[in-house]
């Protein structure tokens, strides 16, 4: 298929007013940067209710600097309201809106994505969607008060948690985010799948392309089931339906298994785009081939398959069939193979590399380094026995930032540290870049740590006073702590928007190779031209990992096919 | 100007609607009524999935996203007996 | 993979030419929207095996009086919209426009009546206070045929904008195929809750 498309001229390049090229642009380079731009915005608001939280539980019921007072009703909101933007409005637009956009087209050889006009109203509409939720804050009543997985009984009623409208605007703005990140993938996987270049084999795609995809697939597959509950959520709440009421004769618990059958699949949406960074990382700057190439396509798309069976392991304390279990436990410790074998396979890379320790190899190892820490606890979690001790305490809550935030700021910072020379244009400054990789490091390690100890000793997620209970008294400085370093955490962030901004305007210009990487997106000019290769697509003739190739004039081949031969006598 | 081969289509179909109608309302013992309604449902989806939507020339990869998520549901709704419908 | 995958002919029209059918866009249109079609059957999936659930365990209660008459009816319309609406595909890539024309007309007018009698019975059975909040039943009753019906006006929006735009629709056969395995989507979800909510 992909040789009729290599004949297709390049778009005519026409000067365009702002409104084209920034707003309503179908670039789709323009779209990664609105994706991006949209999720910091958002992190913005998500970390600044992080802020709030945690002052609330180190210092209960004084007043907030920048906030005010914090009651349990407004923390319930916090608790929301922080939950689902960083997942949904950060993590997914920055990992996969953003990535997605900028490098699919690129690291196939395409000119644009094959729709890109429904690629534009896929921002818009999440545009739209993050609207309606910070919207959402200011209907009377407040935002979204049932924690970010939305359970019922306590989310179907407007008098259970005083949220009238917050809540139906929580789920319209999912309703809308759903929709927009449904026709992206749909767009990611048409792309990947019809207009790769001449040569550009399956077994040729670098893996972030296949990380992405297998993301795609993923939230194609489980996101149709939440949002028959969602639906059946809103009915309940306004046309007075009785799905999830048991006084109405509904089932809560039915929620809870439509839920987690999207929300495991979902956390490998926003995990696996940032584990193809990683590994893009991981072999640049080894400067040797990834080790066992076809052993991670395989171990991710066995995890894909795993995570449709292992939902059920969120719900050890839900009051389901205790005969479920079991099955559960077993999928959720299976589930952990592929990931160690593809762990594996990043520190078999480093194994004897040339490793050269920029600042996006940096944030890569401390992507393995964090994510194995987050990946062991998960073990005490995914067996009935442990989980049904630690369930719902802040244990859980030190897994999933060990995993998820590692994932999201770990790999999320490899790349973005990685590709933003070719994005932008210029080069990210070198001396702050470090500096924030190891802040973030040592301020998210004294952050979350303690919240293993605080779990073991009985703090439950979701309180806003832990002073209340008297058995937490005594780890009450342990809480102390936690918000103090994660102001660290917040703070060291401003170094990355510091360098972020200036970078963009004071920063070197980067070369098309930066990094002397293979791939085909480091052949064209940084940033690319509108359609980005120039008249003729290009084509590929070999693998995206050929570092160290020996009796190579150079230390890197490029995956594109070069007018001379970069090594004598031609093919690998 | 009619094709022959959707008209023939067609006609099955609305011959199997008639059918399961008429099981609605048949005599026969309520669990087999119930069986073969949904089987009659099952080959009207294959007549129209493979007729209309083409399943029948297009190639594996087509086939695959339409039959995972089938097969996903009924593999969903089998896991969620124990819950909901074995506990009464 | 994909590259042998489709090997085989992308549509039945591509013997006679990949002109005709567009080749490269229909393809692509074709893969996208299967993908699509492939999330909508989790969607309706997730309902489906809901209310299974709930039926088999008694939480929707039993089986209510419906109009089987009307539904019977309903399902007559649409089964003979989707034949209408291969038909007309198949007058598109004939390049027979007004064959096309007169089978989408046919299409839209069919889902339009289906609409019109699913709001005639909705308007009977609430003017006998069986709403939404009557119990489990209704609830998946207003909530499964409900959104079933939105699918089906959407269908009607995309089939009108085809017989408007009859003259792109002869150069692109495709989207009338394209908007025609949507339209048999939505059939294949009424042919399941049909007996699910009327029969059974």
């Amino acid at each position: 298929m992909t040789p009729a498309l290599a004949t297709a001229a390049a778009p005519p390049h026409q000067a365009a007013g702002f409104w084209r090229t920034y707003v309503v642009s179908t670039d789709h380079k323009t779209i990664a940067k609105q994706y991006l731009t949209l999720g910091l915005v958002m992190a913005l608001i998500g970390g600044y209710l992080a802020y709030v939280m945690r002052w609330q539980l180190a210092y209960p019921d004084t007043s907030v600097p920048g906030f005010g007072f914090v009651g349990p009703e407004t923390y319930n909101t916090l608790v929301t309201m922080h939950g689902t933007i960083m997942v949904f409005f950060v993590a997914m637009p920055i990992l996969l809106g953003t990535f997605g956009n900028f490098l699919i087209p690129l690291m196939i050889g395409a000119r644009d994505m094959a729709f890109p006009k429904l690629n534009a109203l896929s921002f818009w509409l999440l545009a739209t969607g993050s609207l309606v939720l910070v919207v959402s804050f200011f209907v009377p009543g407040g935002a979204a008060a049932a924690g970010w997985t939305g359970y019922p009984p306590l989310s179907a009623r407007a008098e259970y948690t005083g949220v009238e409208w917050g809540l139906n605007l929580w789920l319209l703005a999912h309703a809308i985010e759903f929709a927009a990140f449904l026709l992206g993938g749909v767009n990611f996987l048409t792309t990947a799948i019809t207009m790769r270049a001449h040569g550009l084999t399956p077994g040729r795609l670098p893996l972030m392309i296949w990380q992405l995809l297998t993301a795609s697939v993923l939230f194609l597959l489980s996101v149709g089931p939440l949002i028959a509950g969602a639906i059946m959520l809103l009915m309940d709440r306004i046309a007075g339906t009785g799905f999830f009421l048991p006084d109405r004769g509904g089932e809560p618990l039915l929620w809870q298994h439509l839920f987690w059958f999207f929300g495991h699949p979902e956390v490998y949406v926003v995990l696996l785009p940032p584990l193809g960074a990683v590994l893009e990382v991981l072999s640049v700057f080894s400067r040797k081939p990834i080790f066992g190439y076809r052993l991670i396509i395989g171990g991710t798309l066995a995890a894909g398959a795993l995570s449709f069976i292992v939902w059920a392991h969120h719900m050890f304390v839900s009051g389901m069939d205790p005969r479920l279990a079991m099955p559960f436990s077993i999928t959720t410790i299976l589930i952990s193979v592929p990931f160690a074998l593809i762990m594996f396979a990043m520190i078999a890379t480093l194994w004897r590399g040339s490793i050269r320790f920029e600042t996006p190899m940096l944030w890569a190892l401390g992507f393995v380094a964090m994510f194995i820490t987050g990946g062991l606890t998960g073990i005490f979690n995914g067996s009935a026995p442990a989980d049904i001790y630690i369930a719902n305490t802040y244990f859980v809550v030190a897994h999933f930032h060990y995993t998820l935030f590692a994932a999201v700021f770990f790999g999320g910072f490899a790349g973005l540290y990685f590709w933003y020379p070719k994005m932008f244009g210029r080069m990210l400054g070198d001396r702050l870049g470090p500096l924030h990789f190891w802040l973030t490091l040592v301020f998210f390690n004294l952050t979350f740590f303690p919240m293993h100890w605080l779990g073991l000793a009985g703090m439950v997620r979701r309180i806003a006073d832990p002073t209340q209970y008297e058995m937490l008294v005594p780890y009450q400085y342990l809480n102390v702590f936690v918000t103090v370093s994660s102001l660290g955490l917040i703070v060291a962030q401003g170094i990355f928007l510091l360098n972020f901004f200036l970078s963009l305007v004071r920063g070197r210009m980067a070369p098309a190779n930066p990094w002397q990487a293979a791939t085909l997106e480091w052949t064209t000019s940084s940033p690319p031209p509108h359609g980005n290769w120039g008249p003729a697509l290009p084509e590929v003739e070999r693998g995206a990992y050929d570092y160290s190739f020996p009796g190579a004039a150079q230390d890197w081949l490029p995956q594109r096919r070069l007018a001379v031969p970069a090594i004598a006598g031609g093919q690998e | 100007m009619i094709t022959r081969r959707y008209l023939f289509v067609w006609i099955w179909l609305l011959a199997l609607m008639t059918l399961s109608l008429f099981m609605g309302v048949a005599p026969v013992a309520r669990h087999a009524a119930v069986t073969l309604m949904f089987t009659v449902a099952a080959i009207k989806t294959v007549l129209v999935a493979v007729h209309f939507m083409h399943l029948k020339i297009e190639p594996w990869l087509i086939y695959a996203i339409a039959l995972v998520p089938v097969a996903m549901v009924v593999g969903f709704m089998f896991t969620l007996f124990p819950d909901f419908v074995f506990v009464r | 993979m994909e590259d042998v995958a489709f090997r085989a002919p992308a549509s039945p029209g591509q013997s006679r030419g990949e002109a005709r059918t567009g080749g490269e866009a229909a393809l692509r249109g074709k893969i996208a929207i299967w993908w699509f079609l492939a999330s909508e059957i989790m969607l309706f999936g997730g309902l489906i095996t809901s209310f299974v659930l709930a039926r088999l365990g008694g939480a929707a209660g039993t089986h209510e009086p419906l109009n089987v008459t009307v539904a019977a009816v309903n399902t007559f319309v649409l089964l003979t919209s989707s034949y209408t609406m291969v038909e007309a595909f198949a007058a598109a890539e004939h390049g027979n426009r007004p064959g096309m024309r007169f089978f989408l007309a046919v299409t839209v007018l069919a889902g339009l009546g289906f609409l019109g009698l699913k709001v005639y019975e909705y308007s009977g059975e609430i003017a006998h206070g069986f709403t939404p909040g009557r119990g489990g039943f209704w609830s998946f009753y207003y909530t499964m045929t409900g959104l079933h019906a939105l699918h089906v006006l959407i269908g009607v929006v995309v089939n009108s904008a085809l017989l408007v735009m009859a003259g792109a629709a002869i150069r692109r056969p495709y989207r009338v195929e394209l908007a025609g395995l949507y339209w048999h989507f939505v059939d294949i979800v009424w042919i399941f809750l049909f007996p699910l909510l009327y029969l059974t």
